[in-house]
């Protein structure tokens, strides 16, 4: 199926390709991202249970024995799903309180914790593990909260909290599009994990304009989405050339091939 | 009406229905929501207006551009750091080191906000004034130079060829010491091995413009360089999904590097160098090497200084020998060299060890020979020669003038090449021979956590009466000291950068104040400038600058204008400088035998006694052999064996090496298989090795060597090369200040066992051999 044909109506579907034959796990956007949408350190974050990361960078494997071991990396973001049989995104159709939803502009998932009553059905729904929740409070002591970004509010304990694509850096781009009388070109629109990926691993933009290069990087038969044959249809392509990578993407069966099997 | 159960039901009924169609419950629930979440405690950032500064982060070589908020009430702080676009090197990118800067510039327990001196009767800091602090200093530092004493003042600085480092070495030499030591690097071996072979010290590898990289045991991707800057190049070989360029990797764990090479030649810990010297002896034997320079090259064919390295090579480095010494197989070893023979740009690469250890001089001297063979210097793609950028020096050359011996025996018989360390000066210091320290001046930097033996360092800190430390940090050195000076980060100070590892173009980074996050802190320049002052006589003529600002503009008068440059925040050269190298060596010619090694070891002893020089300062090969680029086992393997492992480190850009403090977002981003449940520290090890240990995943051990012990749990990784245990580095912070970094495991330098490099000299700590047993 080509690519915009994949998604729904709608202006824009943002998306991502992440090249995991480029990315050395170095960690760069994970603190990039918690710098921009302030995401806390409590004192001890080795209980990954509670560490909320909303770009975690997973380490991963080949299985082999000494000397033939490969390791890769996959950041994961929000995928931002969109459901392959209409509208039906994980985590937004389970939620109660309309705290997260899906916009048929830009195919962002967003969340507002403000609205969120903290049930945590979406945290369950989630096949990607992207959503967290707020155990405790965050601690911001002795002039830690002086870095913190004003426009992303910082959150609450009770609520769930995960990636929205630095949706406030898209309302940034609109209204100084607004006011320049164009339109919110590709690179006014970045997420700041793509700004400080050191090498260029991900590539971020509209998969539906033919123009931005993440629409013409994510045709490539190389690349692949995380679980795709779940049917969420999210909008977060990996590439590599590697088999052993690709086949960790998903749970293959021992004589299928993957790019072969057609997702659903 | 009657209330009766008709009425009570139609009420109920009503009443839901009613709720049902208000907007009354969605309401409630939406404001009770917004209350519960309503808390004074969760900050509300003030915004303002946005604004962009440049700087260059000293510690990675990134250049940055920092976001700038003006708010009303609150004022001016500082956001964001991101990477700026503009710079020719970075390009914009960050690592975690960047990004997380600002956790260490903001967190108020952790940093020297005021002068402090030690209250001896309570064991404590109390604040003090500047006027205070420096007057105790000083005259704590006339009162030894009145007594004659000035030698046993010793100074710990940090990088020699900053402009701190150059303050604190004309601060020093004016006062009258001879005791100042600055952090070893990769740089002082490779500038060594430059140095011995071609005569120019400022080498430097053209990665972006290579497509056939092989990089022999140095971290490439994980803190190679500017780490910003090494991702460019790699990023240009793999462009839009397309592979332009070839990574072969040599080492013995399958690193970050390993795994993202597209070749790794997985060899015996400590073997790297020997693989060169078997690639050169493959280009030789299948006539692949470059005729006009090395073929011409000093030392190469047998002469009157003995066998040449076209004779070493055959006789000792011959693809079997080399595959006994090293592991990796005979057609590998031909497979690549002909590869490597083969591409028009390539490149091979030495550099730091994992641990951030100086590399062996040997190894690279190998290195640089596969390189000369390979006829690739000065050339696109090659290894080319960094053209100076015309920094003017801070006056006349000021170098201690007295009698007495250095404390760590640099330019003795023992030691004649090399450069300063921390640790040799502890050493030294602690033997009490020739004399003791009576006054150490820590400048900059963290030696009693992050010197190599950590420990010795922290000894030396402890056994000296009076400890000054000029820090931004409420670090592990700064708890020890008498009086801590306050200077600023990178952030809020004048200060400058220079041409990180290994790059093929020079550049110079600055970095300015953009923030006063406390009033009282200065930067480091400013301190030492104001010591200089308070001294008077020579210590104030040979620093007659007002301020590190006045001492930068004298220092860049070259580069144009210090307000503009300020603005830009770095001066980098366009372009690699190409062409061939003009060798100065003593033949004028490339060198494999090492004239100025050579003359070196004479002038100390006299030709006869040349082979005891080389013997004390542990080459073990005889003849002209010594001075060529050749293969020694690393003195830590003899020793491991009988039930002990190999000890090496692991680095990454989610830990810091060297003096920089970890930040709590990086202390955040450790995986399971670096920092487990409860903050303990996780070492990895080959299965095989582990069940021959009877130890399993998750067991704690106790990991020991002779310079200290540390306890870890085990994780079983199959890309650990088998006999070999291996730690992360830059944790176990023991300074009870930062509460996100205290006891976050433990620190690989308090483990690692330094031996000195053969030839260079310098410490060397990449390999240990311990004890592992279950705790």
């Amino acid at each position: 199926m080509s690519l915009a044909n994949r998604y729904s109506a709608g202006e824009h579907r943002f998306g991502m390709v992440i090249d995991i034959d480029k990315c050395t796990g170095c960690g760069g956007c994970t603190v990039a991202c918690m710098s921009e949408n302030n995401v806390g350190v409590l004192y001890d974050e080795t209980d990954k249970i509670r560490s909320i990361t909303w770009m975690r960078v997973y380490q991963v494997d080949n299985g082999k024995p000494f000397p033939e071991t490969q390791v890769a990396f996959f950041p994961r973001p929000c995928l931002h799903c969109e459901g392959s049989h209409g509208h039906h995104t994980p985590c937004v159709s389970v939620c109660p309180a309309t705290a997260t939803d899906y916009d048929p502009q830009t195919g962002i998932v967003s969340q507002i914790p403000t609205r969120c009553i903290g049930c945590r059905y979406c945290v369950g729904a989630c096949p990607y593990h992207a959503r967290y929740f707020n155990w405790f409070d965050t601690p911001w002591p002795a002039g830690l909260e002086r870095p913190l970004n004003p426009a992303v509010a910082p959150r609450m304990r009770g609520v769930v909290e995960k990636c929205t694509f630095c949706y406030h850096r898209y309302q940034r781009a609109k209204n100084k599009a607004f006011l320049g009388g164009g339109k919110v070109e590709e690179m006014d629109y970045q997420t700041a994990c793509t700004e400080a990926c050191p090498s260029g691993a991900i590539t971020f933009g509209d998969l539906k304009n033919p123009n931005h290069k993440v629409a013409q990087l994510a045709q490539s038969p190389e690349c692949f989405r995380l679980l795709e044959r779940l049917g969420t249809n999210n909008k977060v392509y990996y590439r590599t050339t590697r088999e052993w990578v690709r086949r960790l993407a998903d749970n293959y069966l021992k004589d299928e091939k993957p790019g072969q099997v057609a997702a659903s | 009406m009657n209330w009766d159960r008709r009425a009570f039901v139609k009420f109920a009924v009503g009443a839901v229905v009613g709720l049902h169609a208000s907007p009354l419950v969605p309401k409630l629930m939406d404001d009770s929501a917004i209350w519960t979440q309503n808390w004074n405690w969760v900050p509300n950032p003030e915004d303002g207006a946005l604004a962009f500064a440049n700087t260059v982060n000293p510690a990675t070589g990134t250049g940055v551009k920092v976001c700038v908020i003006a708010g009303r009430l609150k004022g001016e702080r500082l956001i964001r750091v991101e990477g700026n676009p503009e710079h020719p090197t970075s390009k914009g990118g960050v690592v975690p080191a960047d990004a997380s800067a600002l956790q260490n510039l903001y967190y108020d327990d952790f940093r020297v906000k005021t002068p402090l001196i030690l209250d001896q009767r309570t064991g404590m800091h109390v604040e003090a004034s500047w006027e205070q602090a420096l007057d105790l200093v000083a005259g704590k530092l006339a009162e030894l130079h009145k007594a004659g004493q000035a030698h046993t003042v010793a100074a710990l600085g940090t990088e020699a060829k900053t402009l701190d480092g150059e303050l604190l070495s004309r601060f020093m030499a004016a006062y009258g010491s001879p005791n100042t030591s600055f952090n070893v690097s990769a740089a002082d071996t490779l500038a060594m091995a430059g140095w011995a072979m071609t005569g120019d010290e400022n080498l430097g590898f053209d990665l972006l413009g290579a497509n056939y990289v092989i990089s022999f045991g140095t971290p490439l991707l994980e803190g190679f360089g500017s780490p910003v800057a090494v991702r460019k190049a790699f990023a240009a070989w793999r462009k839009d999904f397309k592979r332009t360029g070839t990574l072969v990797q040599v080492e013995p764990r399958a690193s970050v590097t390993a795994s993202q090479a597209d070749q790794w030649l997985a060899c015996k810990p400590g073997t790297e160098g020997a693989v060169a010297l078997g690639l050169c002896q493959v280009l030789i034997q299948e006539g692949l090497y470059d005729r006009s320079i090395a073929g011409a090259a000093l030392g190469f064919e047998d002469g009157d200084k003995g066998m040449g390295f076209k004779t070493l090579l055959a006789k000792n480095y011959s693809p079997g020998q080399v595959a006994q010494i090293s592991g990796v197989p005979v057609e590998t070893l031909i497979t690549v060299a002909k590869a490597f023979a083969k591409e028009p740009k390539a490149v091979a690469v030495c550099g730091p060890g994992n641990g951030g250890e100086p590399g062996r001089l040997l190894d690279f001297m190998a290195v640089l020979a596969l390189n000369a063979l390979k006829g690739n210097l000065g050339k696109p793609g090659g290894l080319v020669a960094r053209q100076p950028l015309g920094l003017k020096p801070l006056g006349e050359a000021t170098a201690y003038r007295g009698d007495k011996p250095r404390l760590d025996g640099l330019g003795t018989a023992k030691r004649p090449l090399g450069a300063s360390d921390h640790l040799s000066l502890a050493k030294g210091a602690l033997a009490g021979a020739p004399y003791k320290v009576n006054l150490a001046l820590v400048a900059g930097g963290n030696p009693a956590y992050a010197s190599p033996q950590a420990g010795v360092v922290r000894d030396f800190l402890k056994s000296v009466p009076f400890v000054v430390a000029i820090t931004p940090y409420l670090d592990e050195s700064s708890s020890m000291a008498q009086v801590v000076l306050p200077c600023g980060t990178f952030l809020e100070s004048w200060g400058d950068s220079l041409t990180p590892y290994g790059g093929a173009v020079s550049e110079y980074g600055l970095h300015k104040p953009l923030i006063k996050a406390y009033d009282m802190v200065k930067s480091q320049g400013d301190v030492i400038l104001a010591l200089a002052a308070k001294l008077g006589g020579a210590v104030a003529q040979a620093l007659p600058f007002a301020g590190a600002e006045a001492a930068l503009k004298a220092r860049t008068a070259g580069l144009g204008e210090l307000a503009k440059l300020a603005k830009k925040s770095y001066v980098v050269q366009e372009k690699p400088a190409y062409g061939n190298l003009s060798f100065k060596t003593p033949s004028g010619k490339l060198e494999f035998f090492s004239m100025n090694l050579h003359n070196l070891a004479v002038k100390l002893t006299g030709e006869g006694g040349m082979g005891k020089v080389l013997k004390a300062m542990g080459v073990t090969a005889e003849g002209s052999a010594a001075l060529m680029p050749h293969y020694e086992p690393p003195a830590a393997l003899a020793r491991a064996g009988h039930g002990r492992l190999v000890l090496a480190a692991v680095s990454s850009l989610r830990t810091p090496r060297g003096d920089q403090p970890i930040t709590p977002y990086m202390i955040k981003v450790l995986d399971g298989d670096t920092l487990a449940n409860n903050d303990q520290l996780v070492v990895e090890m080959n299965p095989q090795t582990a069940h021959d240990l009877h130890l399993y995943e998750g067991d704690l051990v106790k990991v020991t060597s002779t310079a200290g012990s540390t306890e870890a749990r085990v994780h079983l990784f199959a890309g650990a090369a088998p006999g070999m245990v291996f730690m992360p580095v830059g944790l176990g912070h023991y300074a009870s200040q930062n509460a996100y970094t205290y006891r976050r495991g433990g620190n690989y330098n308090q483990v690692a066992e330094a031996t000195a490099d053969p030839l260079s000299g310098l410490p060397t700590w990449g390999l240990t051999p311990v004890a592992v047993s279950k705790a």
